[in-house]
């Protein structure tokens, strides 16, 4: 590139990179100098204490325990919405007239805002009435701390499922024929032509669906917020619940934003293992 | 300009003062003509009253977006009880102890002044009063013969017995509010004060009596384990244990006095066998207070607003429409006056969210048994010690 043309493109790209910078890279580096101080707005308490939240965080069990409870939420939420998702993919590939309809409604539930659903969900946990209640002989869904985190699982995978089911169908459509026909002449049977044709196919759109639903998990707030507030007993207090209650409802904005550059940091570890699988796959292949 | 927009409208240099409040469910609404009232009395004042949101946790945000934004745009605030030491600290209230006589302080009940006093100034008046107490089922006490409990163990020896045998066989045994929220607080709080034992001790001492505070939740989370207080407990706030007690179903209820009007109501299951009696260490204050803000314009006529609405004659029209009732003993029923004079404050802290938001898990889980009242109380007292300054 000559060296006008340097100067050109750096001309062009810079608008565009003051945005970003502005509107993320801004308000992440904010997020992390604010954790290194003790900071009460309404107090006028401002302190510097470097590394201090972080060592407290390091030996609280309530910390802990939260972030035992996201992990717990994301890794059942997308097992499950991945497994379903690809068995929503397989059934609407093989429906024939009926795939816009069937597709239309297997969406409908993502197309929702999440407040919307975790109002649905509250209706069909609701103790006694809700339908979910009522046909487990009154089950107490979400007040229970045994049942409260299974409940708020279900209602996500229910919602994003779709995501993953869309991705996987489109997958599906570029499969060539001529593959499950060789299969067949092989005399491969159904569960080895799934296994050994469909699903190492599907398997690099599966890896970023399973990402982008990592790290939608990772930081879920909408439902758990509506539905459970983090309650009962403290066991669906995921670490994004945490960073809100200790933002907004106590105001130690320092030692919360410590708590959201965690969940930060635990997103990008996330995005990066997924990014560094795909690449192996496409090295391997 | 303004005055020609329409004939009723305030002439120009009419004075504005703005209340902020939380809705009165009334029939009729009591507040209009009060303020009106106040507006004959002060000619060339116009009082706008708006509403706040509707639940205490966006009202409380509510206030500390617009008062930290230091133009607040009103004059005089209603505050639920918790927060006036909270709203001093900060700043954002006007220092009220040389206006407030002292001669019409000691007419409200001690608590709810206390409650409105820090660093040795008050910051706020008490408005409407709210007391925690025990609802009893008087028919069902009568026939084992038992008087009213004076103590915990009482009351939950009382309920095993009137439970198993006679009238009451099956019925719950002790309702209170267990779910995780500010309620749950109040009601371990409660047995805290009946085991002789505080949240923040002198000079601040998160939990100053471990011991004493780990067995009064124990006892808590022994009433579940025992059956004396059902399941819904753990997920109840104030209205499911109203209704279930409402319907006939329990022997005991800790609640507000809001409860008694509609026990007594006519076609209530209940109506004419329900009994109140103080809780054993006394009942928490509740309620509202009204501060006038610091930035406001006109803080001598916003004082006497506030001077207005929670005189005696303001708080009676209130509590005649609403059912709130006066922060003074001598205008609350005489059945009541002595619940409300024996009322206890929560610990009055500038931090005092900060304290209970981190307890409500750590109690919520500790009365579902998923944590040892040990181990609860210890995970607390550690958060508690890192967030608070001393001296609290």
């Amino acid at each position: 590139m000559k060296r006008g043309e340097r100067a050109l493109a750096v001309a062009l790209v810079a608008p565009a990179l003051v945005v970003l910078a502005a509107v993320t890279l801004f308000p992440v580096l904010r997020v992390l100098l604010l954790s290194l101080e003790r900071r009460v707005p309404v107090f006028g308490i401002e302190e510097f204490v470097g590394l201090r939240h972080y060592r407290f965080l390091a030996g609280d069990p309530v910390f802990w325990h939260a972030a035992g409870v996201t992990v717990t939420f994301t890794v059942l939420s997308v097992a499950l919405e991945v497994a379903l998702g690809v068995a929503a993919a397989l059934a609407l590939h093989r429906l024939g007239r009926w795939r816009a309809v069937a597709l239309g409604l297997v969406l409908l539930p993502w197309c929702l805002p999440g407040v919307v659903t975790a109002r649905i969900w509250e209706w069909l946990y609701q103790p006694h009435v809700g339908l979910l209640s009522r046909v487990a002989g009154g089950v107490n869904w979400l007040g229970d701390p045994a049942t409260a985190l299974p409940a708020l699982v279900v209602a996500d995978v229910w919602r994003t499922s779709p995501f993953v089911a869309l991705l996987a169908l489109a997958r599906l459509g570029t499969i060539p024929p001529a593959l499950y026909e060789a299969a067949a002449v092989d005399g491969a049977g159904r569960s080895a032509v799934f296994r050994r044709v469909t699903l190492p196919l599907l398997a690099p759109v599966l890896l970023v669906a399973a990402l982008f639903r990592t790290l939608d998990a990772l930081r879920a707030f909408d439902l758990i917020f509506v539905l459970t507030g983090g309650g009962p007993a403290g066991a669906t207090e995921t670490l994004t619940i945490h960073a809100y209650r200790s933002l907004f409802g106590t105001l130690q904005l320092g030692f919360g934003s410590a708590v959201a550059v965690i969940v930060f940091a635990l997103v990008t570890a996330a995005a990066w293992g997924y990014l560094r699988a795909v690449e192996g796959r496409e090295a391997a292949s | 300009m303004l005055a020609a927009c329409g004939g009723a409208r305030a002439p120009d240099d009419a004075v504005r003062l703005v209340l902020r409040h939380s809705r009165m469910v009334g029939d009729p609404d009591p507040l209009p003509p009060l303020l009106r009232q106040f507006e004959r009395l002060h000619p060339g004042v116009r009082v706008a009253s708006e509403p706040l949101p509707w639940t205490a946790d966006v009202q409380h945000q509510f206030y500390v977006i617009n008062l930290e934004g230091r133009s607040p745009g009103f004059d005089v605030l209603m505050l639920d009880v918790i927060w006036v030491p909270e709203f001093a600290r900060a700043g954002w209230l006007l220092d009220l102890s040389e206006r407030w006589r002292a001669a019409d302080r000691a007419t409200h009940a001690p608590a709810t002044v206390e409650a409105a006093t820090l660093g040795g100034r008050v910051w706020a008046v008490p408005w409407v009063m709210n007391v925690g107490l025990l609802y009893y089922r008087s028919d069902l006490l009568a026939a084992h013969g038992l008087a009213p409990p004076r103590t915990y163990e009482e009351l939950a020896a009382q309920a095993r017995r009137v439970t198993g045998a006679g009238p009451g066989r099956g019925l719950d045994g002790f309702l209170w509010q267990g779910r995780q929220y500010e309620g749950l607080v109040v009601n371990i709080l409660e047995s805290f004060w009946a085991a002789g034992t505080d949240l923040l001790g002198p000079g601040g001492r998160v939990l100053p009596d471990m011991a004493r505070a780990r067995d009064a939740l124990a006892f808590r989370r022994e009433l579940l384990a025992a059956g004396v207080s059902p399941a819904m407990v753990l997920g109840a706030d104030e209205e499911q244990t109203r209704r279930a007690f409402g319907r006939g179903g329990a022997v005991f209820l800790r609640n507000w006095p809001y409860a008694r009007e509609l026990f007594e109501a006519a076609g209530s299951a209940v109506r004419g066998r329900v009994g109140i009696a103080p809780l054993p260490g006394g009942g928490a204050l509740g309620g509202a207070h009204l501060a006038v803000s610091r930035a406001s314009r006109h803080p001598d006529l916003a004082w006497r607003l506030v001077e207005f609405l929670a005189a005696p004659p303001a708080q009676q029209a209130i509590a005649a429409a609403t059912g709130l009732h006066p922060t003074r003993p001598a205008l609350v029923d005489p059945a009541l006056r002595e619940i409300f004079a024996g009322a206890r404050p929560r610990p009055v802290t500038p931090w005092y969210q900060t304290l209970s938001a981190t307890l409500q898990p750590e109690l919520s889980a500790a009365v579902a048994g998923v944590k040892s009242p040990a181990r609860a109380l210890a995970d607390a007292e550690r958060r508690l010690e890192y967030f608070l300054p001393g001296p609290r």
